[in-house]
């Protein structure tokens, strides 16, 4: 496997160091080739940097994809934003050449230049792609068997299509092949594919944003699945802190949030505390509780088949 | 914001496909409707939507991109709305300040050096921002001096 660095973007180091931690773990874990490069800033953010200078938006993701091409490591990232915003530009730049002109030609004066000769790949479609199914399945020694867990792929791991071209961009498989490959019933339910809508608290429409979550959230409450599993720090954002703010209004919903790296992690056997569980605003002790009465009840179900295939016919006493 | 195609927008004021996708068209209580504020623009007459909440209501999801058979979607429209009301100094005060930081610091927030530390974590990789301010301050100045050539031919 190629060498690569992981992009955290600002929101995971600025807001939620422990999934840091927690996708550092489970690469550590996998033994997998990442090194931290220096010289990254916000990717950035589209909604916010290309609706006010389209050009600087394109000159600052290329920017880093240059850093990318000087180091010579592909990218990984657990942000879905950022990926989708670097894949856009490199998409852009690579069919247009005026454009890359123009852009090497300011990125020339500070000792870059844009290739896009790396892959740029969000954490889940790496891992489904790359790390792979069976190799995951290896890792798992607590799996999540009995588990209802609803997948929110998050808009930007998936669309734009033409730039990420990692899945269906309407009916997406990968994230919930990865689930199931832990152990978990992947819930399909109405809402799976509709935005998260955290966008809205960063325009000043907060109660839009609480909306959008309750829709979700009321969903699956009604479902009774129990967690929700995502891996960006914006839907995460939205559906962790959003759903604190609404349960301390009294509205309660009580489904925890899960990275991707946390239900790996904790299916590779790692500690809730160590992956950083107990950060998160909405608790996951019920999760947890029911994933190890699940486990308890599977060893007992395992040692009893183990008995009933043993041996033939009726004993002779 | 690239610029509007005006073909593919008039498209899109007669067909509005994308509404039974659209995130905000399907939710928003208050009424979300990219085709009224495309058909203004086409009709010239977009000034009262740079300082209404709607153009700021687009989630960026794609999701109309996606289905749309000309691979246009609402979204340009609506992006375009706001680099407007932006250039205007109508953006919401969100936008301003998050533009702000990213503009002085090159990210969106500042590193969480004490929970990094109690966490474990290896000290974090060297941002670009040194970088980053020379490469604004290149872009500045090509950008102003496109301006002035343009005026020079637009002199001629
Ligand atoms: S990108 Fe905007 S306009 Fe398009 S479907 Fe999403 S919210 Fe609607
Ligand atoms: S964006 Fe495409 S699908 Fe949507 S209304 Fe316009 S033309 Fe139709």
């Amino acid at each position: 496997m190629k060498n690569f660095t992981v992009f955290w973007g600002c929101t995971i180091q600025n807001r939620f160091p422990f999934l840091e931690k927690s996708t550092r773990m489970v690469l550590d874990g996998f033994d997998l080739p990442y090194r931290d490069v220096d010289g990254f800033t916000c990717c950035p953010e589209k909604s916010l940097v290309n609706n006010i200078d389209h050009g600087l938006w394109v000159l600052t993701a290329a920017r880093n994809i240059a850093v990318l091409d000087k180091s010579g490591v592909d990218l990984v990232s657990p942000c879905t934003g950022c990926v989708s915003n670097l894949a856009t530009v490199n998409g852009e730049l690579h069919v247009n050449h005026r454009e890359k002109d123009k852009v090497n030609s300011i990125l020339n004066q500070i000792g870059l230049e844009f290739k896009g000769k790396n892959k740029l790949r969000h954490l889940v479609p790496f891992f489904h792609d790359e790390v792979g199914i069976p190799a995951v399945k290896n890792k798992i020694v607590k799996p999540f068997h009995g588990m209802r867990i609803a997948l929110h792929y998050g808009c930007h791991m998936i669309r734009p299509s033409h730039a990420l071209k990692n899945d269906d961009p309407l009916d997406p498989k990968k994230f919930d092949n990865l689930i199931r490959a832990m152990g978990a019933e992947s819930i399909q339910y109405m809402t799976k594919l509709m935005c998260c809508g955290q966008g809205l608290d960063r325009v000043d429409q907060h109660e839009n944003a609480l909306h959008f979550a309750r829709l979700k959230l009321k969903e699956l409450k009604s479902l009774k699945v129990d967690a929700m599993a995502l891996c960006c720090p914006s839907c995460y954002l939205q559906f962790d802190n959003n759903q604190f703010l609404m349960e301390k209004e009294g509205e309660k919903f009580g489904i925890p949030i899960l990275y991707f790296t946390e239900l790996l992690g904790l299916a590779m056997g790692y500690k809730p505390e160590d992956l950083g569980l107990d950060s998160h605003r909405i608790e996951a002790t019920e999760f947890l509780e029911k994933w190890e009465r699940m486990n308890r009840e599977l060893s007992r179900t395992t040692e009893l088949n183990k008995q009933l295939e043993e041996g033939f016919g009726i004993a002779q006493l | 914001m690239e610029s509007l195609n005006c073909k593919l927008l008039e498209v899109c004021s007669r067909c509005g496909a994308c509404y039974h996708i659209c995130p905000s068209c399907l939710n928003l209580d208050e009424g979300y409707d990219p085709r009224a504020v495309i058909k203004d623009i086409l009709a010239g007459q977009y000034e009262t939507w740079l300082s209404h909440k709607s153009i700021w209501q687009c989630l960026e999801c794609h999701h109309c991109l996606e289905i749309c058979f000309q691979h246009y979607g609402f979204e340009n429209a609506m992006a375009a709305m706001r680099t407007l009301a932006s250039k205007k100094g109508l953006a919401t005060t969100q936008v301003k300040r998050g533009w702000d930081m990213f503009i002085k610091t090159s990210r969106l927030g500042e590193l969480a050096a004490p929970a990094r530390k109690k966490l474990g974590l290896p000290e974090a990789a060297k941002s670009g921002a040194e970088d980053f301010k020379k490469m604004v301050k290149v872009y500045q100045e090509s950008k102003q001096s496109e301006c002035k050539s343009v005026r020079v031919k637009q002199g001629d």
